[in-house]
């Protein structure tokens, strides 16, 4: 690849998909990230290190190298005597990853979950229910004067999202200090609460009952009751005013949303929130996702299964059911038989009883890195970062997909997920005719 | 081993260090050093007795883990939060009542005083927690 100055690069860690990075490149490696916020400069300054070393296999608890073809074989080998695939995955690699992806979880008759069910899948299930009222970045830019992040930490969680997105001028906004506004409602005080105008704190697990208040408010109900959820009926009724008075309000909401109780209710009730504002002026939401290419895996999930996530192919045609289909659910009842596990770390991430079903099963890990996934799996395959060692296409946390650029090459045989899951595809189908 | 501890609820996330030590790598120190904390306030250090540093022991109906404690100056008593990761994970349950996710946040827990124990390494963790002890 070509020495010197790379602009224009899109960051490959969080959903904001900053695209600006200046990266500088000497000897195939990246010596600078101008732009790039602390845990995009980890990621890019770092992409070399802690590698996984090449396709090995497991076996009796001893890892061997073995050649590409030799671990494609046992992948194939592992997945066509599966009873119970899981695919699981995806949301850290391109999109054209996906679809070799899919395919082979129809083919084998398995499940396809991506880590959105452990993200944001409720607030797919919330907006299934209630729709959406969304907005891109940059009309937050250039016309949001109220915007409020309910249950997410951005400052640590999305590094740039309040310098670029909410905290910078626009068009209409030329003085952001003085023109727009920025709440923090959370459980606890966050670095981002302490940045922001406002900071209101409620008790844990009463999202939803704090949002159900501030729905009734809006409508102009009466409550009997003088708190709801920490919060003093008499500030909610300030606050739900204040909304209503703004000119263009954003609703940024993360997994302190998603992952408490009420899950999907707590979206569904957002939602309908916001759309009670819409009936006195313009506000939207947006969820604040994690990894940067995990709306991504919704979308072309959604494109080749006809659902976003959790889908099930055993039946030869796709079935969709969060809750049975979902990884952390197929794993905790011991159902998955095999895991095809793609650009995740499930092992890091999974609740106990999930992950000690993971060292029951043969694991098939594709990864740049060596991860604790890596460390339970059968058959390891390193991959070339997408975004640094191949390009793609990945979509940002507002559903604009942008393309990813390859800025050095990848470590010698190292090839992106998708044409590894091309090849375990094309053998899966020669080994099934 | 301490058998009074101090009620809380236990929330998990991502913090600017866990996102930087997840790129550099999951075996990495900078990784452990972020995810094997629990962050408290003032308030339940003093009632458990121990200084920023010690060890504590996290105890959910779901299991338990050691982790170094941390001072949060913003934090306030009733809240502790482990960075999101496999020590959280050790201490969160599977359900997802139906809908795919866990409950991450807002587990209820016991934080107990396990000065001088030690905090198992991210190997020492996984192997623990798949082989069930």
């Amino acid at each position: 690849m070509a020495e010197g100055t790379h602009e224009n690069v899109v960051c490959t860690f969080c959903g904001c998909l900053c695209d600006d990075l200046k990266l500088e490149v000497k000897d195939n490696k990246i010596t600078d990230n101008e732009n790039g916020c602390a845990i995009s400069k980890a990621k890019f300054l770092h992409h070399a290190e802690d590698r996984l070393e090449g396709p090995s296999i497991r076996s009796n608890g001893t890892s061997t190298k073995v050649s590409l073809k030799d671990a494609v074989t046992r992948a194939v080998d592992l997945i066509a005597n599966s009873k119970r695939l899981l695919v699981y995955g995806l949301s850290s690699t391109e999109n054209d990853a996906h679809r070799e992806a899919y395919k082979i979880a129809e083919e084998a008759g398995g499940v396809v979950d991506n880590t959105s069910s452990v993200c944001h899948g409720p607030t797919i299930l919330g907006a299934q229910e209630s729709g959406e009222v969304v907005a891109a970045l940059a009309e937050v830019r250039h016309r949001s004067d109220l915007v409020i992040y309910w249950g997410s930490n951005p400052q640590f969680a999305h590094p740039r999202h309040m310098n670029l997105h909410t905290k910078a001028a626009g068009e209409w906004i030329k003085d952001p200090k003085t023109e727009r506004k920025i709440w923090v409602v959370d459980i606890r005080k966050t670095i981002s609460a302490g940045v922001a105008d406002k900071y209101i704190q409620i008790e844990p697990g009463t999202d939803l009952e704090v949002i159900s208040a501030m729905r009734a408010l809006a409508r102009g109900k009466i409550l009997d009751i003088d708190k709801v959820g920490g919060q003093s009926v008499k500030d909610l009724k300030e606050l739900v005013e204040a909304m209503k008075a703004a000119k263009y309000g954003v609703l940024f909401f993360g997994l302190g949303l998603t992952q408490s109780k009420g899950r999907h209710r707590n979206i569904d009730a957002a939602i309908r929130l916001v759309q009670d504002l819409n009936h006195h002026t313009k506000w939207s939401m947006m969820p604040m996702r994690g990894h940067y290419n995990v709306a991504g895996a919704n979308k072309t999930s959604t494109w080749q299964t006809g659902y976003p996530y959790a889908v099930d192919y055993s039946r030869g045609y796709p079935r969709y059911q969060p809750g049975e289909f979902t990884a952390v659910d197929m794993l905790a009842r011991g159902e998955a038989d095999v895991l095809l596990n793609i650009a995740a770390d499930p092992a890091a991430h999974f609740p106990r009883d999930a992950l000690k079903h993971m060292g029951n099963i043969p694991i098939i890990n594709l990864d740049p890195k060596q991860n604790m996934t890596s460390l339970l799996a059968e058959v390891n395959i390193p991959t070339a970062i997408a975004g640094i060692e191949c390009d793609g296409a990945a979509t940002r946390m507002d559903g604009l997909p942008l393309y990813l650029k390859k800025v050095v090459e990848p470590p010698e045989d190292f090839l992106p997920d998708r044409d590894i899951l091309k090849m375990i595809y094309e053998g899966l189908r020669r080994v099934k005719k | 081993m301490s058998a009074v501890g101090v009620k809380a609820v236990v929330t998990s996330g991502r913090t600017l260090k866990q996102g930087r030590g997840m790129e550099i790598g999951k075996l990495s120190s900078e990784y452990f050093e972020e995810v094997s904390v629990c962050e408290m306030d003032q308030v339940t250090f003093d009632a458990l007795g121990i200084e920023a540093g010690d060890s504590v022991r996290v105890e959910t109906i779901h299991g338990s883990v050691i982790v170094t404690s941390r001072l949060d100056r913003r934090a306030e008593p009733g809240v502790v939060f482990i960075p999101c990761g496999p020590y959280a994970n050790a201490i969160t349950g599977s359900d997802t009542e139906g809908t795919g996710m866990p409950d991450y946040k807002s587990i209820e827990a016991q934080i107990f005083p396990a000065k001088g124990e030690k905090v198992l390494s991210v190997k020492e963790l996984l192997s623990k927690m798949v082989e069930g002890s």
